[in-house]
Parts: structure tokens; sequence; C-alpha cells
């Protein structure tokens, strides 16, 4: 059972597109893992939609014209398959299935690499110039305690780990801010996190923030 | 007399905003996309165009502030749909809400590449509703493979010549829908779209006969 879920003003900034790739990644993890946030941003895209159908811009009848004979004359674009057969990764002799969208992402994955502490990590390169990483707590690890300096969300993949404030446990999603301090631990299980440092809250290109028609339907 | 005079004032003042008229709603959207899927029918396809253009201009414009990457926006969200209206799943969502999600889908793209990001995740990765479930049957098929391979040959002459073909292809010289494709030299989408509605006919009809 999922107990912390990313809140529905960050589910509603992924249904429209406004969160940075990475966090994009860890919020559609978790949604693959979690049929109640699946559910919402379904919900979302259909109030979107609906807000989307009201308002219309004429557009001239020779323009509409030559729009349409230039699809008509259009090649098929190219053609997407979904693999779901690669979607597992090893590591010291276990194998972790990964959801959906980390599997997708699995060609970004770089070399796992020891940290102190009995911690692993692999960095997930989206090109974005995000950090992100795959960390992996053996058993009876500890990360020590830490405040960010940006924000830190945190999806766990399989397995729990522990800190001052709870238990996560696969599917969990765990936003941290600046001036939260804590301590990850493991105990008697290991765990594998999806985690990305400094994850911007907003798509910062500014213009297309402020002018987002949908910021008015959830804050008020 | 004169009360069933007020119901038909009644009855055609609230058919009168657009949203709720006939050729607007979701069911008859959903059938123009159904249309274009099975046939490619252009009339449809404008039809869904007549609709949908400006909405998509109105979304662009608000997002970019610039009326021709807007007119972008339209032009490729609507080239998708055109070719492939078979992904649409109306059990899934409304019309709209499919066509919005492609929308946003290249909003976001187009607002990476302005970046000079050509190889940064895409939008397909996070939301690949474009994406063909699989290369082979999907799983419903395979599943009524054996009952039609015994019932198929005594009705499959019925269908239309352009399902015949496909299906006589597909299950009695056993080609993958790829190869159906380029023998016949049309889309795949619209190889999967012509199996797709022969079963479904072919469904009928075994269901009929019992």
């Amino acid at each position: 059972m999922i107990k912390f879920h990313p809140s529905e003003e960050i589910l509603q900034q992924f249904a429209v597109g406004d969160l940075s790739p990475a966090l994009s990644v860890v919020v559609a993890t978790h949604v693959d893992m979690c049929s109640h946030c699946a559910k919402q941003v379904q919900e979302i895209e259909h109030l979107m939609a609906e807000k989307f159908s009201q308002t219309a811009k004429g557009i001239g009848s020779s323009q509409m014209d030559t729009m349409l004979e230039q699809i008509f004359a259009s090649n098929e674009p190219a053609y997407q398959v979904i693999q779901d057969t690669d979607n597992i990764i090893s590591l010291e002799g276990k194998r972790f299935k990964l959801p959906a969208t980390l599997a997708r992402q699995k060609d970004r994955i770089g070399p796992w690499s020891k940290v102190p502490g009995k911690l692993y990590r692999a960095p997930v390169n989206l090109g974005s110039g995000e950090c992100m990483n795959l960390i992996y707590m053996d058993e009876g690890s500890s990360v020590p305690e830490h405040t960010h300096k940006g924000q830190e969300a945190t999806l766990v993949i399989n397995g729990v780990f522990h800190d001052e404030s709870g238990e996560y446990r696969d599917g969990d999603f765990i936003l941290m801010n600046s001036h939260d301090q804590h301590a990850p631990q493991t105990q008697n299980e290991d765990c594998l996190t999806l985690a990305v440092l400094d994850a911007p809250m907003h798509f910062t290109s500014g213009i297309s923030r402020l002018l987002n028609p949908f910021s008015s339907l959830f804050f008020r | 007399m004169h009360t069933m005079q007020q119901n038909e004032d009644t009855r055609r003042m609230t058919k009168s905003p657009p949203t709720t008229s006939g050729t607007d709603s979701p069911e008859h959207l959903a059938s123009l996309l159904a249309r274009v899927a099975a046939t490619q029918c252009r009339a449809a396809f404008s039809e869904l165009f007549a609709y949908f253009a400006p909405r998509l201009q109105a979304y662009g414009t608000r997002q970019f502030g610039n009326e021709q990457i807007a007119a972008d926006l339209v032009q490729e969200t609507m080239t998708n749909v055109w070719h492939k209206a078979h992904l649409f799943k109306a059990d899934k969502g409304s019309p709209a809400t499919w066509i919005f999600t492609i929308a946003r889908n290249i909003r976001f793209d187009f607002l990476r590449k302005n970046k000079h990001r050509q190889h940064d995740l895409s939008a397909d990765d996070l939301w690949p509703i474009l994406a063909e479930q699989n290369e082979s049957l999907d799983d419903d098929y395979a599943l009524d493979h054996d009952v039609l391979m015994q019932e198929i040959t005594e009705y499959y002459q019925q269908l239309p010549d352009n399902q015949r073909l496909v299906i006589e292809k597909i299950y009695l010289e056993g080609k993958s829908q790829q190869e159906v494709s380029d023998s016949l030299g049309i889309p795949l989408g619209t190889v999967k779209s012509r199996t797709r509605l022969a079963l479904q006919k072919l469904r009928e009809m075994i269901v009929n006969h019992d």
C-alpha cells in the first residue's frame, strides 16, 4: 500500500507538462506504480481537455485548406513501439524490475559506483542537466544526516528505508526541501530508490509558465 | 397545445449551445475518428479538423504567445490524429482528451527543442499515447485465434473486400501486419484498424450464429 503521494499541485503540473524532465520521470514512475494517482492524472487531463474545448481561435479558411492539404500529403510519423521486454536491472546479484517509465530510460542509466556507507549510485542522464540518480542502499546501510540546497524528490522503486519521520516502501514518493534534515537508513531489507536533487518545481521557461491557462484551475 | 409549444421551444433552446449539439458531441467526434482509422475518410477528418484546429490554435497561442508556433502545434497535432486515429480508444477517454494530450506532448517537446536539446527526454517517454502496444497482434486477438481459425473460413468471405484481404493474409497466409502493410502498400495503422474491425465483425457473426 503506497502511503506517500505527490501533492495534487505536482500531479497537476505533471499532467500539463510543466514539471522538469527529471521530476516528470519520477512522478510518471510513481504513477506507473500507483493506481490512485494514475486515476487522478486521468481526471486532471479530462478537466484540462474540457477547458481546452471551450476556447477557439479563428483560423482563416485559406490557411485551414492549406493545412489540410499538407496533412493529407504528409508521411506517417515515425512508428513508436512500446518495448516491455527489457525492464530488469541487476546489481550485487539482485534483480530489480523497473516500472514502465523508468524501463524506457534504461539506456540512459550510467555505470554503478560504490559510495561509502554500503551505498551504490548510478546516474540517469536525461540530457536535461539535472542531477538524477538511482540509489541502492544495501541492508543495514545509512546515509549521513544531511540537508539539501534545493529540493530532493525520492521514489522507492523496491524495498524499504527509514528516516526520522517514517518508513518508506515501494512506490512511496517523498519531496524534501532545504529545511528538512534527514538521515535515511535501511535495516533488514535493502532498498532501490530514484532520486532527483535540486528538482525545480516549475518548468522554468518563464513566459510559458506565466501564460499557463490552467493554473487558475487549481491555484485560487 | 400551448404547453406542447412551450416544450418545443425549451427543447430547441437547450440544444442551441454548440458544445451540446449533436455534431460536437464526444460520440460524434469518436465516430469521425473511427472513420478516419478505418477508411482514412477525408471528409470525416476535415470535420474533426474544423472542430479541433481553432481550439488547438487557441491553446498554442496561450502557451507560446506566438501565432506561428501555435499554427505549427496545430499542424503537428492534427497530422498525428490523421495517421494515428486507430490508437484512439473510446473506452479510455473522450476524443477531446486524447487530442489534448497529443498537443500537450508536442508542446513539451517544442519547449525543449527551443533550448537546442535534441536528445533530451521526449514527451513520448513520459506519456506514450502514440505508441503501438506491440508489434504482434494484441492479446485479445491472440485469445480468439483458435476459435477464428475454425470458424473463419465460414464467415470471412462476408467481410468487405478491404477487410477480407487483410484477414486472409494474416490468418490464412500467416503474414505479419507489417508484411501485409508492405505488400499492399497501405500504412500499418490501416492494417491494424482493418484487422480490428474485421475481427469485431467476425465475432458478431459468430456470436449471432451461436
